[in-house]
């Protein structure tokens, strides 16, 4: 796992270098910066993790309990050899085995006969048992540690999603996909691994602990002169740690550039290509590259030069510790060599946990880091929300009311003024307005993309915020702009989140919207499935999609946001043809670029600067000669006469240019 | 095989390091092997001590204190020859990366569009982080460590057995079953690590969507629905990961079970030798400590086995990026092109991205210097083809293109898209500032003719407004640009060229009036003087263009200029109508307003 874990969150890693660290990058968002690197420790972030442990909490114990379990069996290896040595190993006498200064039992000689009972096979069946016990605490504490592990992944990533889903738009709107995704996965499993990382530092440290108080037990004093060198390795360490640190930043900006200049010049390599810049930017790449390497050599340095140190101290143990100070104690048998021999193995499994414990570091300061990250996004409250006593919506007939409304993102920029609108179940409303006028956001309320600042919105007569927002929304659809789609088939695309729509259900909606025709002509009908967001599908097909998508469920109220914008010709006609059907019947609010869509509304209402300034039909609308009709003539009728005006710059220049 | 071979090639350029790796290895594995061998060595001196009464340190038992020294060099020399295999073989490793990602990376620039179109960017990506990552390791591992643990395995069990042979049979006769059995292992673990990162492929495609498509979730108020299918996908990726989490769990907890069991043999049976007088307690310790070094090569066996195997597949995918020939490829006797005049014809040209179906069947264009080729169909009805054609972003599969009378294969690359340029329709701006965006084709471009580019392009003004000006960041990091500053901004980066032919993708999306109306300048400024080729969706940018091509299926099907295709009644009348309804309709509720409409 280490390794899919860790090549995800390098390719995430490289990801996220691209998407902050830019010198003016404007951080819309109130999440902090993604690179910053924090504490080594950080105890709110620690506390807030392992209350994640609690549902867990019996594998939690179970694997601790492993973990002191094999880490007691790991450190009590050389002594076990120490004691076999000491006890088992001796010849012709009736032997007595002695724990210290208890006589626990006693033996006849043993004549040279390895098949029968000698002392030293006590040994060897406890080195068995040993092993035994060894294998399986090792083995639990694997899986039990894993366990938990995945389960806290799990729960924190269903957590951050479901979180996700309760943020109103205008937080996606102001935060870059990149930084979310980087936060729910590679943070996510930056954590779990915190946790795994949790548990094999603590094996680190209690076996350093049982090292250190076995070798105290067995020897107390030569145990100290052994050990004496270990706090130079700690402040060697301690020294070490900041450049090594150092160095491993570098690296992970330096393969954040090199992945981020990859990435771009794929995607832009048509631009590349059409603008001769492969010298220059190879050349720039090389630098990058070059920055990289130079990074990774350094670290190699530094990783590397902890080597020689080891072997140095290992040394010193071995040589001067035991064989010379061993030597002096051991003069007339005051010292049995099954104790050398033990402390030799001990002073060896010592310096191992150390060496994992450093590597740790950088890990335990990125997991600190991706903590408060996650913990920061969970935190953030989301601004539309049901109330505790909000009721279920009843079947919706369709009448839409705004009462006094007034809506601002920033408070005192009103994007909405006072609006009272009244709208008939089953009537259709085309909104008009210039751009910035406030139409998307009219609409928008409508679904409770946020919650109206003042004034009320009731649907059927039930105010917006006392129903459960998905119990009403579930009733109403709304076509955007941009056609989405999602990865599966056609089939999946068009039902969508209706899982009770049957197929058949399906293709009628198709066949209302006048998609059917071309779903069936695609190779595998409905049950084609859609490339990369439907690319390989036209924006014409994908919006039919997206049409047949938003009239499955049937809803009573359907919202057309410039739905027909994108779309060729061709499609569009196909499309407005098959719309007056499907809105029949339903109330439809429609923010629409094209004439003829508006002319057949049954009410036009006109927006400007946020507030309602006219509503109508269109013959009596163009008859009052205000703000409707200038903006019509300025959308519909200038457009066509600029082509036609020589003084309004033509696009084409006249024939007699080119003679 | 070959495969490997290669690599190993581009590891031999660095063959000084090479050799010094496999030099101090060798050295390190000889110090490693003294050291036991001294301890051993202290050991009976000091099991003799304990037996006696000496005392030591005399000038009799100097020996101990020889010994010492020599465990202390000996631990010295090794730590030193370790760290310079540690670091010439990282550097090593390193380099021959460092090679293949500036070969991948410029392979990648020079390759032409059909290769683009063929491979998804995250599989390139993939090539050049993963794969580059993996052949890394193989240099690090398969070149280098393989043959010390080999070496090194070698040697210990050579001392071993000369020490003692039953001893050694005793303690290692399970070694080669274990390093199959973790191999296997390895292989499985491989094979569930792909279907994890399959299905966290997977998760993670269920929640960029759900972001990217929030719109559209919290439109249908499927939230919960969203939450379910996440679920799912969290639930399977969770269970996979446990699985293969407890398989590698369950394979390190054998391995430690050999050692601690051998351990225990060894103690076992060379206690019982050294009871019968054949063994020194001396060389028992030697042999314990010998086992203890036999750890760390068995433990890295199976990865080592395994980085063989992911090199070859790694190394087969970015030799496929390296050596894949492009389509487009430069003739060795081309030369460069001056300045075309920008006669520009297309002689029977047809093009097929593969051999089924073509998407141009013998197209025959001839746009004289100057003059306006407009370029309309359906979608998919080969219109981008053709354009792409001109720069040879592909090349023709049959006929030719000449610009002024000669056939633009004779030309190199580079000349002959300094001659063409393209405003292509999906806009793609560099992480960079405004400026460096637009002079992204000619790095030299003074400030004054960045400027000058911006103004033609009328985006000027738009520019000076933002805080920073043309300091302003764009691209993926930087502050978004609307659509109409982007079509605009690439038509400043060509106008800074200055091409003598320019082909204009207009773009589909709609846009408010004044930033048409500011568009539109900027294409008409633009096409002055220039062989100009449009692929046009909206009618008025068609109707004056000195000729009109209509394409259908790959085939031009009618072609002449506004007046002439009208005449005609044929596809062009009809697509013309469908448009131009709307806008009669406009005059007659014009005239119904009273006339004032067009004031504003």
């Amino acid at each position: 796992m280490r390794g899919v874990g860790g090549g995800f969150g390098g390719m995430m890693g490289g990801m996220r270098g691209l998407h902050s660290g830019g010198m003016n990058s404007p951080t819309m968002d109130n999440l902090s910066d993604d690179n910053a690197l924090g504490a080594v420790y950080n105890n709110k972030v620690v506390l807030r993790l392992i209350s994640y442990m609690g549902p867990f909490r019996s594998d939690v114990i179970k694997s601790l309990v492993a973990v002191f379990i094999y880490t007691v069996a790991n450190a009590s290896i050389p002594g076990l050899i120490m004691l076999a040595i000491n006890n088992g190993i001796k010849v012709g006498e009736p032997w007595s085995f002695n724990l210290f200064q208890w006589n626990i039992l006693t033996i006849p000689a043993n004549a040279g006969d390895f098949w029968s009972w000698h002392p030293l096979h006590f040994f060897g069946l406890g080195f068995l048992a040993l092993t035994l016990v060894h294998f399986a605490s090792n083995f639990f504490q694997f899986v039990f540690m894993a366990r938990v592990g995945q389960s806290i992944l799990y729960a924190l990533r269903m957590e951050m999603f479901s979180h996700l889903q309760d943020m109103s738009p205008s937080f996606f709107h102001r935060t870059a996909t990149g930084r979310i995704m980087s936060r729910s996965q590679s943070d996510v499993l930056q954590l779990q691994e915190t946790f795994e990382m949790l548990v094999l530092a603590l094996a680190d440290v209690l076996t350093l602990a049982f090292i250190v108080i076995f070798m105290l037990i067995v020897d107390w004093q030569l145990a100290l002169v052994c050990l004496s060198i270990v706090p130079v390795l700690f402040f060697i360490l301690g020294y070490w740690q900041r450049f090594a640190r150092r160095s491993f930043m570098r690296i992970r900006r330096a393969i954040a550039m090199v992945n981020g200049e990859y990435n771009q010049n794929i995607t832009g390599v048509r631009v590349v290509q059409s603008l001769n810049r492969q010298e220059e930017n190879l050349e720039h790449f090389k630098e990058l590259n070059q920055e990289h390497l130079d990074a990774n050599l350094q670290a190699s340095r530094f990783s590397g030069g902890l080597q020689p140190m080891v072997e140095f101290l290992i040394g010193v143990g071995m040589g001067f510790g035991i064989v010379l100070v061993g030597g002096i104690m051991a003069k007339g048998g005051a010292l049995e060599w099954g104790v050398l021999v033990a402390f030799a193995l001990w002073i060896q499994r010592f310096f191992e946990p150390i060496r994992h414990l450093t590597m740790q570091y950088g890990v335990f300061q990125r997991s600190m880091a991706a903590g408060v990250r996650i913990f920061e996004l969970m935190d953030l409250q989301p601004e539309v929300n049901d109330k505790k006593d909000a009721i279920e919506m009843p079947p919706v007939r369709g009448e839409v009311r705004f009462e006094d409304v007034s809506f601002h993102y920033v408070e005192g920029v009103e994007v909405l003024q006072n609006i009272n609108l009244q709208i008939q179940p089953g009537e259709n409303v085309a909104l008009v307005g210039s751009t910035g006028a406030g139409k998307s956001t009219l609409v928008t309320l409508i679904h409770r993309f946020a919650d109206v600042t003042e004034g009320r919105i009731t649907i059927d007569g039930y105010d917006l915020r006392d129903v459960r927002r998905e119990s009403v929304v579930g009733q109403m659809s709304m076509v955007l702009q941009e056609p989405y789609l999602f990865s599966g088939n056609v089939m999946d695309n068009i039902r969508y989140c209706y899982d009770d729509a049957s197929d058949e259900d399906v293709i009628n909606a198709a066949k209302a919207v006048g998609a059917h025709d071309f779903i069936m002509a695609l190779e595998d009908g409905y049950e084609t499935v859609l490339a990369e967001r439907g690319v390989n599908l036209s924006v014409g097909q994908r919006q039919l999609i997206s049409f047949a998508r938003a009239i499955v469920g049937d809803p009573r109220i359907i919202v057309l946001d410039e739905a027909t914008a994108n779309i060729d010709t061709h499609t569009e006609i196909l499309i407005q043809e098959a719309l007056s059907h499907v809105l029949e019947g339903r109330t439809s609010i429609v923010i629409a670029h094209r004439l003829s869509t508006i002319r057949s509304a049954d009410k036009i209402v006109v927006l400007d600067k946020g507030r309602i300034v006219e509503v109508g039909r269109h013959e009596e609308l163009l008859r009052q000669g205000g703000v409707y009709s200038r903006l019509y003539a300025i959308n519909y009728g200038l457009s066509y006469e600029n082509g036609a005006e020589p003084e309004g710059g033509s696009l084409i220049p006249a024939p007699a240019d080119n003679d | 095989m070959n495969i490997l071979l290669r690599i190993t090639r581009m590891a031999y350029l660095y063959r000084t390091r090479l050799i010094l790796a496999y030099l101090s290895f060798f050295i390190a594995i000889g110090f490693s092997l003294l050291i036991p061998w001294l301890f051993g060595e202290s050991i009976d001196r000091l099991v003799v001590i304990t037996n006696t009464d000496i005392v030591p340190l005399n000038p009799a038992n100097s020996e101990l204190l020889i010994l010492a020294s020599l465990l202390l060099a000996a631990s010295i020399m090794r730590g030193f020859f370790d760290f310079a295999r540690t670091y010439t073989t990282d550097s090593l490793s390193q380099l021959v990366s460092y090679d293949f990602r500036n070969q991948i990376y410029d392979k990648l620039q020079h390759v032409s569009f059909a290769y683009h179109d063929k491979e998804h960017t995250g599989n390139l990506m993939s090539k050049a982080t993963a794969d580059v990552e993996a052949i890394r390791r193989y240099v690090n591992m398969g070149l280098i460590r393989s043959l010390e643990v080999v070496v090194r395995t070698i040697a210990v069990t050579s001392m071993m057995i000369w020490i003692n042979w039953e001893l050694a049979l005793i303690s290692l006769v399970f070694v080669p079953f274990l390093v199959v059995r973790s191999t296997l292992v390895m292989n499985r673990l491989r094979r569930m690590w792909l279907h994890v990162q399959e299905v966290n492929g997977e998760l993670v495609t269920v929640l960029q969507e759900n972001l990217v498509g929030i719109h559209v979730v919290k439109a249908f108020g499927s939230e919960n629905f969203e939450r379910r299918k996440y679920d799912k996908k969290a639930q399977e990726l969770r269970g996979e990961y446990y699985l293969s989490e407890r398989l590698q769990g369950t394979n390190s907890a054998w391995m430690s079970l050999y050692f601690t069991f051998a351990l225990g043999l060894i103690v076992w049976f060379g206690g019982w030798e050294i009871i019968r007088g054949d063994l020194t307690a001396g060389e028992m310790t030697t042999f314990l400590l010998y086992l203890n070094q036999l750890t760390f090569p068995i433990r890295s066996a199976a990865q080592i086995i395994n980085s063989f195997s992911r090199a070859i597949s790694s190394g087969r995918r970015i030799f496929d990026v390296l050596d894949s020939s492009s389509p487009v490829e430069e003739r060795p006797d081309a030369r460069p092109m001056g300045r075309s005049r920008g006669h520009v014809r297309f002689e029977n040209a047809s093009f097929a991205y593969d051999s089924r179906s073509p998407t141009l069947k013998g197209v025959d264009i001839d746009a004289a210097p100057g003059q306006v080729t407009a370029i309309l169909g359906a979608p998919g009805s080969g219109k981008s083809t053709i354009v792409n054609l001109l720069p040879r972003f592909y090349d023709v599969t049959g006929g030719r293109v000449t610009i002024d009378g000669e056939d633009i294969r004779e030309f190199t690359l580079e000349s002959l898209r300094r001659n063409v340029g393209i405003v292509q329709q999906d806009i793609f701006l560099f992480d960079a500032t405004i400026r460096d965006n637009i002079a992204y084709g000619v790095s030299n471009a003074s400030e004054e003719d960045i400027i000058n580019a911006a103004k033609i392009a009328q985006l000027h003004d738009q520019i000076m407004s933002f805080a920073h000006g043309y300091d302003t960041w764009v691209g993926e990091r930087g502050s978004t640009l609307s659509g109409g500053q982007r079509q605009r901004l690439s038509i400043a980066r060509t106008v800074l060229v200055d091409p003598p032919i320019l082909i204009l993708d207009d773009s589909t999306s709609s846009v408010d009036v004044e930033t048409e109306r500011q568009i539109h300048q900027a294409m008409v400024n633009v096409m002055k003087g220039r062989t100009t080729f449009v692929i046009a969706h909206r009618l008025s940018t068609v109707r004056e263009a000195d000729q009109i091509l209509v394409l259908r299926d790959g085939q031009i099907v009618e072609e002449g200029n506004h007046v002439e295709l009208m005449a005609t009644r044929g596809i062009y009348r009809d697509i013309y109508e469908l448009q131009l309804r709307p806008q009669e309709e406009v005059l007659l509720d014009a005239s119904l307003a009273g006339g004032d409409g067009g004031d504003n």
